[in-house]
C-alpha cells in the first residue's frame, strides 16, 4: 500500500523524469518501452512504493498523461517496462518517441496482487491481446520465486499471431518446463506455420481445464473476454474470491480526487486496479 | 377555451389517436414564474402541460438528443418562431427528418401568448418571411446601442471584461439548439485547436469561434444568455453576427428545410471573389 | 466575554486587514452578476444579498490553476513546479453554506495524497462567515443537517445584530482569533439584541434519500431516466456548487515549452468517462445524473463521512431547464425503499 509519502509542500501532480533506454514493437501499432529514472531520489521513492499491480501516468509534455499498468514486476524495479498500443494523441506521442528521449512517468499508484496468498497454490494465468502486460508483471513476479508456487499454467490468446505480445518471451516460457504454456488465436487468425491451438480463449481455458482445487486465477482482458472466461471458470468450479482481475477506466489524476474513474462507489486508482471477480460482480454492471 | 386549453386538447389527440409517440412542450416550474420542458407521453400527463407568456425557451434541441427520433415515429412540440426556424435548420443540416414533427406553434408578445395555425413546419414559412423583412433596423436593444456606439478599442475592452467572467462550463452550447457536434471543437484534443482553461485567451476563443460557428444559424432564441451562470449577454455577440450576414449575404437563418448554410455555400454572385 | 463589531467600524477593519497584508474578499454586486472579489473599501460589500451567484470555491480551486512549466531543449527536459502565489487572504461576508462546502472538500483534496494547491489556500485564508437572516425558496441547508447560521468551515461566525447595526463576533479557530486581533480595539465589548436567522424549511428527508441510494437495485431503477430527461449536460451546476471538485489536465503550450493546467470539469460532460477505445460507461444523460447523485449522497460520504452538498442551491436556482438536486431528492424521498 502506498503510504502517504508526500507532505503539503510537494506538488503532488509532478511526474518523475523518465529516460526510454529501449523499445520493442509488439505487434501492429502495439509497442513496448523500458524507461530507467533519471532522478535516484524519484527511483528510491519508486522502488519502496511499488508493488505488482500498480499502474502509472505516462506523460509527454505538450500532449498530456496516460494510464497503463507497470508490466514489469516488483522484483525488477530497476526499471519500468510499459506497453501500449497507439490509439489517441498521448499514445501517438509516446509512439514518435525515440530511445534517448524523455517522457514522464507518474505513480506508482493503486492496490496490489496480493502475491503472498498465492504461496504453496496452482496459478493459471488467463489473457487476451494487449491485456498480457498486467497478467506478465504478475508472471515475472512468480517465476522470479518459482519455489514458493505450484504448478503454473498460462492461457494467452489473441486475434492473430501478429497481435500476440512478448512473443520473444512467449517463446522463453514454452522452452520451461516448469511451465504450461497454451497458446491460441481466434479462428481465421492462424498463420500457415503455427503449431499451437485454434480457438478463442474461454474454449480453450475449458479445454485446458484446470483443476479449481487450490488454485488462483489472474485473468486480464477486454471485458468480453472477461465476461466469458469468468463463465468457463465457474463452469470448471473456481470460486469468484479466487479470480483475480484488472479494471481500467479512463484517467487523470490516479489519485482519487478528479472525480473520474468510479465504477459505483469503488475509485479504480485507489483501491484498484486489482479487484476479485467477487468485488467485480458486486460493482454496478452499469458503470463499466 | 383558452389559448391553454386548446393547445392541451390538441396535444391529447395527437397521443390518444397514436399520431405521436410524445409531445414536448412546459409545465410549471420550481417557483411560479419557472417553466420546464415536458415530456408527454400520456393524454393524462398533458393536463400538466401549461402554454403562457413564461413559455419562452426553445424547445426544438430536444429533438435531436439521445435519438429521440431514431424509431422514426412522429413526436409533438411547442415552438414559437424561433423554434419553428430551428426546426428548419435542423432539417436542412440534415440532422432531423422534418416529417417526424408535429408543430404546436404559439408565439409570445408584450407578455401576451398567440396560437399560430399550422402543423408542418412549412405551414409558417410565410411568418418566417415576414420575420426576415421586419427584423429591425437599428438594435432596439439598450445594451446593444451602447455596444454601437463604442469604437474597436472600447467593444474590446467591453466584451473582454465580460469574457473574464466566462468559466467554460458550455452551458451556452448545451442550451443551443444549434450547437450539436457530438465531439465541439473543444472537445477536439489531436489537435487541441480551443483551449479549455478559462484565461483570456481561452475565453477568446471559445466565445468568438462558437459566434462564427452560429453565424447564419442562429435564430435569437435567447436559450445561450438565459443559461449562461454568469450572465455574459451572449445573445448580443450572435444578434450581430445575424445581423452582419443578412446585410452581406441576405441570409435569414431558418427560412426552410431547403436552406443552405450561409457559410457552407458559394454562390457565383457572392461579394467575396474568391472562395476563401 | 462576547464583543460586537459595528457596520459603522468596517471601513477600518477594512483598511487595517488591508495594511496588514491581508487581501480583503467579499461579495460584490455589478449590475447584471454577482461573486466574490477583492474589495479596497467595505463599501464596496453587498453584504445585503442572498448569496453571490458564484461561491467561495473559485478561491481556493481556481477554474484554472498552473502546476508546472516544462521546457524542453532536445532530450533534456526541465520542469518547474508552480506553487500557488502566496497571498494571505480574509473572506469577510461568506455564506455559511460556502464555508461548510470547503470544510467538506478538505477530505478530498487530503486522501492519501494532499493537493498543496488546495491546502496552501486554505491556510492562508481566513473565512469569516455571516449568518444568514433571509433566504429564498432554493436555500436547502437545513435538508443537509446544516444551518443558516452553521459554524462548520467557517473562522469567525459574524451573527447580525438587530436594525443592521452590525454583528456579535464569534470567533471559532486560531485563524480566525489572529485576524481579530488586528481589529481587536474596532470591536465593542458586550452584546446587542441579535437579528432573527432566516427559517429554512426541510425540503426532503435525506436519511430516507441515502437509503434508497445506497440500495443496489436502484441503481438501474427507471427512475433516473424519468428525473433527468430535460438535463442538457451543462455544468453550470457543477461550477456553481461550493463542493464539487472534478478536474481535467491540460497541456497548453507546444512540443518546446508550456504549463500544464488544472482545469474544472463536470461529469455532466458526456465525454467525461469517454474511453480512446470509444466505450463510454456512462453514455446517457441519465447515467450522468445518476453519478452526480450518486457521488455527492452516497460514495462522497461512505468515504468521508460527510455529504458532498452544503445546501446552498445554487444548481436548482442557475439550472436552465428547472432541475438540481432538490428536486430529484424531494422525489427519491417518496419512492418506496
Amino acid at each position: 500500500m502506498t503510504e502517504n509519502i508526500q507532505t503539503a509542500q510537494q506538488n503532488i501532480y509532478k511526474p518523475a523524469i523518465m529516460k526510454i533506454v529501449a523499445r520493442h514493437d509488439e505487434a501492429p501499432g502495439v509497442r513496448t518501452m523500458k524507461l530507467e529514472f533519471q532522478n535516484p531520489a524519484e527511483h528510491e521513492l519508486f522502488k519502496q512504493n511499488y508493488r505488482t499491480g500498480m499502474f502509472g501516468l505516462y506523460g509527454v509534455y505538450g500532449e498530456g498523461e496516460s494510464t497503463f499498468c507497470v508490466a514489469s514486476p516488483e522484483t525488477r524495479n530497476e526499471y519500468i517496462e510499459f506497453t501500449f498500443r497507439q490509439s489517441g494523441r498521448v499514445t501517438t506521442a509516446l509512439a514518435n518517441s525515440d530511445i534517448g528521449d524523455l517522457i514522464t512517468f507518474r505513480g506508482p499508484y493503486g492496490n496490489r496482487f496480493p502475491i503472498e496468498k498465492f504461496y504453496g497454490k496452482n496459478l493459471i494465468f488467463v489473457s487476451g491481446g494487449i491485456a498480457l502486460p498486467p497478467t506478465r508483471s504478475v508472471i515475472w513476479s512468480c517465476l522470479d520465486q518459482r519455489e514458493k508456487f505450484g504448478k503454473i499454467t498460462i492461457v494467452y490468446g489473441a486475434r492473430t499471431v501478429a497481435d500476440l505480445v512478448y512473443k520473444h518471451e512467449l517463446e522463453e516460457w514454452e522452452r520451461r518446463d516448469d511451465i504450461d504454456l497454451v497458446l491460441t488465436v481466434d479462428p481465421g487468425g492462424e498463420s500457415p506455420d503455427w503449431k499451437h491451438r485454434v480457438g478463442f480463449v474461454p474454449t480453450v481455458l475449458e479445454q485446458a481445464a484446470p483443476s479449481p482445487d487450490n488454485c488462483i486465477a489472474v485473468i486480464c482482458g477486454p471485458p468480453i473476454m472477461i465476461k466469458f472466461t469468468l463463465i468457463s471458470l465457474k463452469k470448471l468450479g473456481f470460486d469468484e474470491s479466487n479470480v483475480y482481475t484488472t479494471l481500467e477506466n479512463r484517467m487523470k489524476c490516479g489519485v482519487g480526487k478528479c472525480g473520474r474513474c468510479n465504477v459505483g462507489s469503488i475509485y479504480v486508482c485507489k483501491e484498484g486496479p486489482v479487484f476479485t471477480a467477487a468485488e467485480v460482480s458486486k460493482m454496478p454492471q452499469a458503470d463499466l | 377555451m383558452t389559448i391553454q386549453e386548446t393547445y392541451k386538447t390538441r396535444a391529447k389527440e395527437l397521443l390518444s389517436s397514436g399520431r405521436v409517440k410524445m409531445v414536448v412542450g412546459y409545465k410549471a416550474g420550481s417557483t411560479p414564474d419557472r417553466r420546464r420542458p415536458h415530456f408527454i407521453r400520456t393524454p393524462e400527463e398533458a393536463d400538466r402541460l401549461i402554454l403562457d407568456s413564461a413559455c419562452i425557451a426553445n424547445l426544438s434541441g430536444y429533438l435531436i438528443t439521445e435519438g429521440l427520433l431514431s424509431d422514426e415515429k412522429s413526436v409533438g412540440i411547442f415552438l414559437k418562431p424561433d423554434g419553428i426556424r430551428s426546426l428548419n435548420i435542423l432539417a436542412a443540416e440534415s440532422q432531423l427528418n422534418i416529417e417526424q414533427i408535429v408543430v404546436l406553434g404559439f408565439d409570445v408578445n408584450n407578455n401576451e401568448i398567440t396560437s399560430l395555425k399550422g402543423e408542418k413546419a412549412e405551414d409558417f414559412s410565410t411568418l418566417i418571411e415576414s420575420l426576415k423583412e421586419h427584423v429591425p433596423q437599428t438594435p432596439g436593444n439598450p445594451l446593444l446601442e451602447r455596444i454601437e456606439a463604442m469604437n474597436d478599442k472600447e467593444r474590446f475592452a467591453f466584451w473582454e471584461a465580460e469574457f473574464s467572467r466566462c468559466i467554460k462550463c458550455y452551458a451556452c452550447r448545451q442550451a443551443c439548439p444549434m450547437c450539436y457536434c457530438r465531439r465541439c471543437i473543444v472537445d477536439c484534443n489531436q489537435p487541441q485547436w480551443v483551449n479549455t482553461s478559462s484565461h483570456t485567451l481561452g475565453n477568446f476563443e471559445w466565445n468568438i469561434v462558437r459566434a462564427f460557428h452560429l453565424s447564419g444559424r442562429c435564430v435569437g432564441c435567447g436559450n445561450c444568455d438565459r443559461a449562461c451562470p454568469v450572465n455574459i449577454p451572449l445573445r448580443l455577440i450572435n444578434a450581430k453576427m445575424a445581423h452582419e450576414v443578412l446585410g452581406a449575404f441576405d441570409h435569414f437563418a431558418g427560412m426552410s428545410q431547403t436552406q443552405e448554410p450561409v457559410l457552407a455555400s458559394f454562390k457565383k454572385d457572392d461579394s467575396e471573389t474568391f472562395i476563401l | 466575554m462576547t464583543r460586537i463589531l459595528l457596520r459603522d467600524k468596517l471601513d477600518n477593519c477594512v483598511a487595517r486587514w488591508r495594511k496588514a497584508g491581508l487581501t480583503v474578499i467579499g461579495p460584490v454586486k455589478k449590475e447584471t452578476f454577482s461573486s466574490y472579489a477583492a474589495v479596497e473599501n467595505a463599501a464596496e460589500l453587498d453584504l445585503s444579498m442572498i448569496m453571490p451567484d458564484r461561491s467561495i470555491k473559485g478561491l481556493f480551486f481556481p477554474q484554472t490553476e498552473p502546476m508546472l512549466h516544462y521546457t524542453i531543449k532536445k532530450q533534456a527536459l526541465d520542469i518547474k513546479d508552480f506553487t500557488p502565489p502566496p497571498e494571505k487572504r480574509i473572506i469577510f461576508g461568506a455564506r455559511p453554506c460556502d464555508a461548510s462546502g470547503m470544510a467538506i472538500d478538505d477530505p478530498l483534496f487530503g486522501w492519501d495524497y494532499k493537493d498543496n494547491f488546495w491546502f496552501q489556500r486554505r491556510n492562508e485564508t481566513v473565512i469569516v462567515t455571516i449568518a444568514c437572516t433571509k433566504a429564498d425558496d432554493f436555500c436547502m441547508c437545513t435538508s443537509l443537517k446544516l444551518a443558516p447560521d452553521s459554524t462548520k468551515g467557517s473562522d469567525v461566525m459574524l451573527r447580525p445584530l438587530q436594525n443592521n447595526r452590525g454583528w456579535l463576533v464569534e470567533e471559532l479557530t486560531d485563524r480566525g482569533r489572529d485576524a481579530f486581533n488586528e481589529i481587536a480595539d474596532l470591536l465593542q465589548d458586550g452584546s446587542e439584541p441579535e437579528a432573527s436567522i432566516a427559517v429554512v424549511p426541510e425540503k426532503f428527508d435525506l436519511d430516507a434519500c441515502v437509503t434508497w441510494l445506497q440500495k443496489t437495485e436502484n441503481f438501474e431503477s427507471t427512475f433516473w431516466k424519468e428525473i433527468s430527461m430535460r438535463c442538457i449536460g451543462c455544468a453550470s451546476c457543477t461550477f456553481l456548487c461550493p463542493t464539487c471538485h472534478c478536474f481535467d489536465f491540460q497541456d497548453e503550450g507546444d512540443t518546446y515549452s508550456g504549463i500544464r493546467r488544472k482545469n474544472w470539469d463536470s461529469c455532466s460532460f458526456a465525454l467525461f468517462t469517454m474511453h480512446t477505445s470509444g466505450h463510454n460507461p456512462r453514455a446517457t444523460q441519465s447515467a450522468r445524473w445518476r453519478q452526480r447523485i450518486m457521488h455527492k449522497f452516497n460514495y462522497f460520504p461512505g468515504k468521508f463521512n460527510v455529504n458532498s452538498c452544503s445546501g446552498c442551491g445554487r444548481c436548482s436556482r442557475q439550472c436552465p431547464v428547472d432541475m438540481g438536486i432538490t428536486e430529484t431528492l424531494q422525489a427519491i424521498s417518496t419512492l418506496q425503499p
